[in-house]
């Protein structure tokens, strides 16, 4: 049988000597989660946590698919729609440029916002908030939630400010 | 013990930006009242207006374009003040921002929405506006990409897409920090189920605050260009007729710059009015009025140069209708109005801003109402002005604002005021996980410096 064992922490130095302490004694980062109310410093919370994000290359393909879409409309319409241009191309860069533009940009926009939410996993679970110690978050406090074998030490935990177990 | 003290005090101060959200406020409840009331006069004049046709407008020939599009473009001026200020001090890692980004973001957001109408509002007729939309019908109609007017409308959408989830994105660990609160205080309120809603199952993992973070910073390099670009594209509305005064090939950065100042402008207000009402003046403290103040002077004498280099061009090169259009500007008929701009929007900024006092809260709130004058005037003069004297110099004519443009104008005032009392009501005007943020920061160098210390022999 496993539990979960949550561990509120004032300081996030606290919550790195408790991580240091998990990782000596085998636990996998897999298993460990930790939430604040403020993203933590990279400094202090080395990227050893597997995070990763692939938002540069989701922005730019959105961006590549907002202007290739605009355009596409743009010369679409100029085609089927002819106006007189007294001799000028019917596609014409200029104005065409200026609404590519808003697509690319449009675009990537959209996109850098459905990856933020997928990576996130947002909207999220109804749940979110109601954990046993969630309330700490809004004091500024870090959790950790550790998933063990049930009677695991919580050694880890000495300086937490509250500690629970589900 | 210092550290547990400060963190008391930060506490207290958090108190502060939330006890809007949970407390009834008179204040800011009275202020809801007001500007709703006033909102509702921009509802009432533009429903007379649709009712007895776009007749009862004082626009006639030459001059087609009047309050409306002034209004237009002084309102989309005035959204520049936030996303693009706010993403322009994220991507430079500006510390001070961090109080400032929300209340920024959030003028553009309503100044956007208010600046959208006035078109459908010039329409006449606001119910063909899907006109201009590409949806395929029988009738055929079909928008001309072409036109300036098309671009506006691509630019203003993609802007307002942009600046609304730009506003929210940043939102949602505040709104879970609220939904905590709420939840342990009473789980079953109206207010706790809005904030768990708003907050859409934020957690506050590692990999969250990662990809959050990622998603702004792509977000503020994004949005940049955006800006810029929308308010280039108003001033092509102009630039690319042959009117004159309008044909001019700085028009572009001229608004742009035009249209920072003046969102910059509302800005400083806004944040004095926020200081004084909602007690915060430890987030919105003299270090951030000071640092807007300076930025602010340096745009002033940007706009103030771009203003002399604009019309010396017009001077020395002295066409007979473009002289018409300045004259009447510098001493004819418009000049009061000239004159007036050129007295807010440069000397009074120049009289004050240049002195440490002069930036304080009240100073640069007294120049950012100051200079609001004088960029709507700006906008009406480069309207009105110009439409007064076309190119086809035998429909030389006027114009005067009716009362159903007047009362759309001021309404259109109460609807910003009113926007953002509602917003000050459902959301933390500064954002705390930012100023958390920074906190800890704070704290990590005061550790690596008495670090340093102690290893000093």
């Amino acid at each position: 049988m496993s539990e979960r064992i949550h561990a509120a922490f004032v300081s996030p130095y606290d919550v790195r000597d408790a991580l240091d302490r998990l990782e000596q004694d085998g636990v996998s980062t897999d298993d460990i989660e930790v939430r604040s109310s403020a993203p933590l410093d990279h400094d202090v919370f080395p990227k050893r946590h597997g995070v990763h994000s692939r938002m540069p290359w989701m922005a730019l393909t959105g961006a590549v698919l907002g202007g290739t879409g605009l355009f596409s409309l743009v010369a679409w319409s100029a085609t089927i729609y002819p106006l007189p241009t007294g001799g000028q191309p019917l596609i014409a860069i200029p104005p065409t440029g200026v609404v590519t533009f808003e697509g690319v940009a449009l675009g990537a926009i959209l996109f850098t916002v459905a990856t933020v939410l997928y990576e996130c996993g947002l909207p999220g679970l109804w749940s979110a908030g109601t954990g046993p110690l969630d309330h700490h978050l809004a004091d500024d406090h870090v959790l950790v939630t550790v998933k063990c074998d049930e009677g695991a030490s919580m050694d880890w935990a000495a300086k937490a400010l509250e500690t629970a177990r589900e | 013990m210092a550290s547990f003290g400060a963190e008391a005090v930060a506490r207290s101060h958090e108190e502060n930006l939330i006890r809007p959200l949970t407390a009834f406020r008179p204040k800011l409840f009275i202020g809801s009242l007001v500007t709703g009331a006033v909102m509702a006069l921009l509802f009432y004049s533009w429903g007379y207006q649709i009712f007895n046709d776009i007749g009862v407008a004082g626009i006639n020939r030459p001059v087609f374009w009047g309050f409306y599009i002034t209004n237009f473009v002084f309102w989309i001026g005035i959204s520049h003040a936030g996303t693009l200020i706010s993403a322009i001090l994220r991507v430079t890692q500006a510390e001070w921002r961090r109080p400032v980004t929300r209340c920024a973001e959030a003028i553009t957001t309503f100044a956007l929405m208010i600046g959208g109408l006035f078109p459908l509002i010039h329409l006449g007729r606001p119910w063909v506006f899907w006109y201009m939309v590409p949806i395929p019908t029988y009738r055929g109609i079909w928008p001309n990409f072409s036109s300036p007017l098309m671009w506006d409308i691509l630019a203003i959408t993609t802007y307002l897409t942009g600046s609304l989830l730009y506003l929210y994105l940043p939102l949602i660990p505040d709104m879970a920090i609220l939904r905590d609160r709420a939840l342990k205080e009473n789980p079953k309120t109206p207010r706790a189920l809005f904030f768990r809603i708003m907050a859409i199952g934020w957690r506050g993992t590692l990999q969250q605050w990662h990809s959050l973070e990622a998603g702004i910073k792509a977000m503020a390099v994004i949005i940049i260009p955006v800006a810029v670009s929308v308010h280039t594209i108003v001033s092509w509305d102009f630039a690319m007729a042959v009117q004159p005064m309008w044909h001019s090939t700085i028009f572009g950065p001229y608004f742009v710059v035009g249209a920072i100042y003046s969102g910059v402008a509302v800005l400083m207000v806004a944040m004095y009015l926020l200081r004084k009402g909602l007690n915060i003046g430890e987030y919105l403290s003299d270090k951030v009025f000071n640092n807007l103040g300076l930025l602010f002077l340096a745009f002033a004498m940007m706009w103030g140069y771009f203003t002399f280099a604009e019309h010396l061009t017009v001077w020395y090169g002295n066409e007979h209708i473009e002289r018409l259009v300045f004259d009447e500007r510098i001493w004819g008929r418009f000049s009061p109005f000239f004159w007036t701009m050129m007295f807010t929007n440069v000397l009074v900024p120049l009289a004050i801003l240049p002195w440490p006092k002069g930036r304080s809260p009240l100073g640069t709130a007294i120049v950012g109402f100051s200079v609001l004058i004088g960029m709507w005037i700006e906008r009406y003069l480069i309207v009105v002005g110009t439409l007064s004297f076309p190119r086809l110099d035998y429909t030389v004519g006027s114009y005067a604002p009716s009362w159903v443009e007047m009362g759309i104008f001021v309404g259109s005032i109460g609807m910003f005021a009113f926007l953002y009392f509602s917003f000050v009501q459902t959301t933390p005007i500064v954002s705390i996980w930012e100023v958390r943020e920074g906190h800890h920061l704070e704290v990590k160098a005061q550790r690596q410096a008495l670090a340093a210390a102690r290893e000093e022999p």
